[in-house]
């Protein structure tokens, strides 16, 4: 190991190459992770526009019905779900539990993931 | 009648104090069932005698000719040409990740034996507990022993994302060391070299070392079997008992 | 006059850390040289059989006596790195069992403590051996980790002050004009650095090299490296140690190391001990040997391959003999070459008492009075053979 401290390779943290499956849920996981925070921070500036009275809300719901921002919430969605499954898998597996089967408890997860985005696609788009 | 020779360009990185690194291609004429060691080994014989590499036993029970092939960590006296490239192809060869190069393909493995040696593991066990516990016992229950799995080869923390970053890491293969010890001792001194933030909590789930491990130890799982033993430790702690007896997690 | 002499060995093989271990607890100052890493040369590619000295108990009693002693010695002082599980001989034709009388009576000479076993009991202790056995002893044979044995070696060395210099390559003798070897001229191998240590007395514990090295002071030393091949299968197929009961002979042992099972070997000669291109006719012909110990070998794939250069000692040599099983030169009787001393041949199990006998000698020539303590005391652990700093 290095003899001094590295915390600028961490880069090498989202570079997926020649590694498994494994690592593709744990590049997954962070993105969607940083990709839900930068969403949080947007919803409370949303929400604070509550605070602005009714036209700066009205406004903004004018935007929000605009087809690049409903695409946007597309992926906050699936970034939820694909976080939230898979969270599922490493808390079962940090517990000691299923760890032999990672790989296809997160194939398995994240098929029912797709799953789950293509049936909140479908209603979001059909609604439309 | 042998084998056809296939042709490889080995690219072998190199690096000396002072220098750059740089890719060095080495054209090479093999058979495509001897392993890349061999192939190193005889590059510096009879190319170049001043690549600096580390081999002892070529049957990998040493640990000590791990290397990056093709990007991925492997045991380069085992690992035979034919896995890894096809005639006119080419090969990479780089050393481990996450470690201080000293030159070439040697690396620095002072600090990951200090924390190996600190774990004081037994490096050999009675062949039950040296194997893993999904696996038959084949003694009969007659105390065998054998020399335990882990070779201490660090290919695991050159595959380990929070090895990259977190030198104080203690490391998939000394963790595995400590639930190895405790599945036959406990010692509460055990536990606390596991329950720190930089021991069996700074692993991030990404199961590369039990992916590259050459050697069966499956570090992934022993760490996860090492956080519950650590939890149940923990949560026994709570009740203090006035006589502490042998526990058995 | 207070200070320690100072004393340099070339090789961190299995002679080169035990001599370095030996030396230092007997109070002098001792720097290691090696051109690669620890064990990288023969020493490392042993199959690490800990011999009980069944296998010389016919052929070479005063060898035998020697392996069983330092056996005995290494499972105490050495248990971090050996799997002593014990061994057996077995007998499988008529050759076999006239070979066993000797055998037995040879064993008994020798002092090593063997068990006739039975058909049945050899079945039921190894069941994936050859169903051909007929009967067979059992001795205490082990297996031991080759790199490890030598680490905890250079570990205790090292608790003790001496320095390893790791790929630091020997390029030349400084010798003064009384014909003395007064320092050795190295590379740095990772800084291509040139570096000079001064030393009291040099010795020389490169194996199969030493020829090579002594030349570079133009002194003659007969090593030929003469190497064989091993196998490594992927599967430990039995707990013990197997050995044909029979004169040694190539592929006649199988032992089990981790999750391996290896055999060995076979015997030639070449000129160059750096390197030694597998026989692919020497591999299948210790698959086939394999395959009559334990049947079940011919489906196990093969985990490694390679060739090991044991160095034997040339016919006409001058160098005395401290013991049957190596030899050592002091070039001052041989060449009339002052502070220079070669150490070679010998075995694995038996390192330690070589490296005793060689520090007698050197002692002598230094005027040390010390005794061995290697003996008596357990070996560090072997990963202090990096400070803990």
């Amino acid at each position: 190991m290095h003899n001094t401290p590295q915390s600028n390779k961490w880069p090498l943290w989202f570079d997926p190459r020649h590694r498994k499956m494994g690592s593709w849920a744990f590049i997954l996981n962070r993105i969607t992770a940083i990709g839900l925070t930068v969403y949080l921070c947007m919803h409370l500036i949303v929400l604070s526009k509550l605070a602005m009275g009714p036209e700066a809300y009205d406004s903004f719901i004018a935007l929000a019905k605009k087809p690049a921002v409903i695409i946007g919430e597309m992926f906050v969605i699936a970034g939820a779900i694909i976080h939230g499954l898979n969270g599922i898998r490493i808390t079962i597996t940090s517990f000691g539990f299923g760890v032999r089967y990672q790989k296809p408890i997160f194939i398995g997860l994240m098929v029912i993931a797709g799953a789950a985005i293509f049936l909140f696609g479908y209603k979001i788009f059909s609604e439309l | 009648m042998s084998e056809p020779k296939w042709l490889v360009d080995f690219q072998i990185l190199r690096q000396h104090p002072g220098d750059k690194p740089h890719f060095k291609i080495y054209p090479l004429e093999v058979d495509p069932e001897e392993n890349v060691l061999d192939a190193i080994e005889r590059i510096w014989a009879k190319k170049d005698r001043t690549l600096t590499f580390r081999h002892a036993c070529h049957h990998s029970t040493c640990g000590v000719c791990g290397m990056r092939v093709n990007g991925v960590e492997k045991l380069t006296c085992i690992t035979a040409i034919k896995s890894v490239t096809k005639n006119g192809g080419i090969v990479r060869v780089e050393p481990l990740r996450n470690f201080t190069v000293l030159s070439d393909l040697v690396v620095d493995m002072g600090p990951f034996f200090r924390h190996m040696g600190e774990t004081r593991f037994n490096s050999v066990a009675p062949v039950g507990y040296a194997s893993l516990p999904f696996e038959p016992d084949p003694t009969n229950s007659i105390p065998l022993e054998r020399l335990v799995d882990c070779i201490e080869c660090g290919l695991c923390i050159s595959a380990c994302p929070a090895a990259t970053t977190n030198a104080e890491y203690s490391g998939p293969a000394a963790l595995a060391a400590i639930q190895l010890m405790l599945t036959q001792n406990f010692s509460p001194d055990l536990m606390a070299l596991a329950d720190h933030d930089n021991g069996a909590w700074r692993c991030h789930s990404a199961f590369e070392c039990s992916e590259v491990c050459p050697s069966n130890v499956d570090p992934a799982w022993r760490i996860m079997n090492l956080r519950r033993r650590v939890v149940a430790h923990r949560f026994k702690s709570l009740f203090k008992f006035p006589k502490q007896e042998k526990q058995h997690a | 006059m207070n200070t320690k002499p100072k004393v340099i060995i070339i090789g961190a093989g299995f002679t080169g850390c035990a001599l370095a271990y030996d030396l230092t607890l007997r109070g002098c100052e001792v720097i290691v040289l090696e051109r690669g890493d620890i064990a990288n040369g023969t020493s490392g590619r042993t199959h690490g059989l800990l011999h009980s000295g069944g296998r010389y108990c016919v052929s070479d009693q005063e060898a035998a006596s020697e392996c069983i002693q330092e056996n005995i010695l290494l499972r105490k002082i050495s248990k971090q790195c050996i799997e002593f599980n014990g061994g057996l001989f077995i007998a499988m034709d008529e050759s076999d069992m006239a070979y066993s009388e000797h055998f037995a009576s040879g064993a008994e000479k020798c002092g090593i403590p063997i068990e006739r076993l039975s058909k049945e009991q050899i079945i039921k202790l190894e069941p994936n051996i050859t169903p051909e056995v007929i009967f067979g002893y059992s001795i205490p044979d082990g297996s031991f980790d080759p790199l490890r044995l030598a680490m905890g070696f250079a570990a205790s060395a090292v608790v003790h002050h001496a320095q390893f210099f790791t790929y630091h390559e020997v390029v030349g003798f400084v010798i003064n004009g009384t014909a003395k070897l007064s320092a050795v001229e190295v590379i740095n191998r990772h800084s291509g650095e040139k570096q000079v240590f001064e030393c009291d007395l040099c010795i020389n514990a490169t194996g199969a090299w030493a020829g090579k090295v002594s030349e570079m002071a133009g002194i003659t030393v007969p090593v030929l490296p003469t190497p064989g091949v091993m196998v490594s299968y992927g599967q430990r197929v039995t707990q013990r140690v197997i050995n044909r009961l029979c004169k040694p002979d190539d592929g006649d042992i199988i032992i089990p190391q981790r999750r391996m099972s290896v055999i060995g070997t076979t015997s030639f000669e070449v000129e160059n001990a750096d390197y030694i291109p597998i026989e692919k006719e020497q591999v299948e012909k210790m698959n086939q040997r394999a395959a009559k110990l334990v049947p079940l070998l011919k489906n196990v794939p093969t985990r490694g391959v390679y060739m090991s250069a044991r160095p034997l000692i040339g016919g006409s040599s001058s160098g005395r003999s401290l013991s049957r099983t190596f030899k050592c030169y002091d070039h001052k009787e041989s060449d009339g070459f002052e502070g220079f001393v070669t150490i070679t041949g010998g075995k694995a199990t038996t390192c330690r008492v070589m490296a005793e006998k060689t520090a007698d000698l050197v002692c002598k020539k230094l005027g040390v009075s010390a005794k061995c303590e290697t003996q008596e005391r357990v070996l560090a652990d072997y990963h202090e053979y990096y400070p803990f700093n």
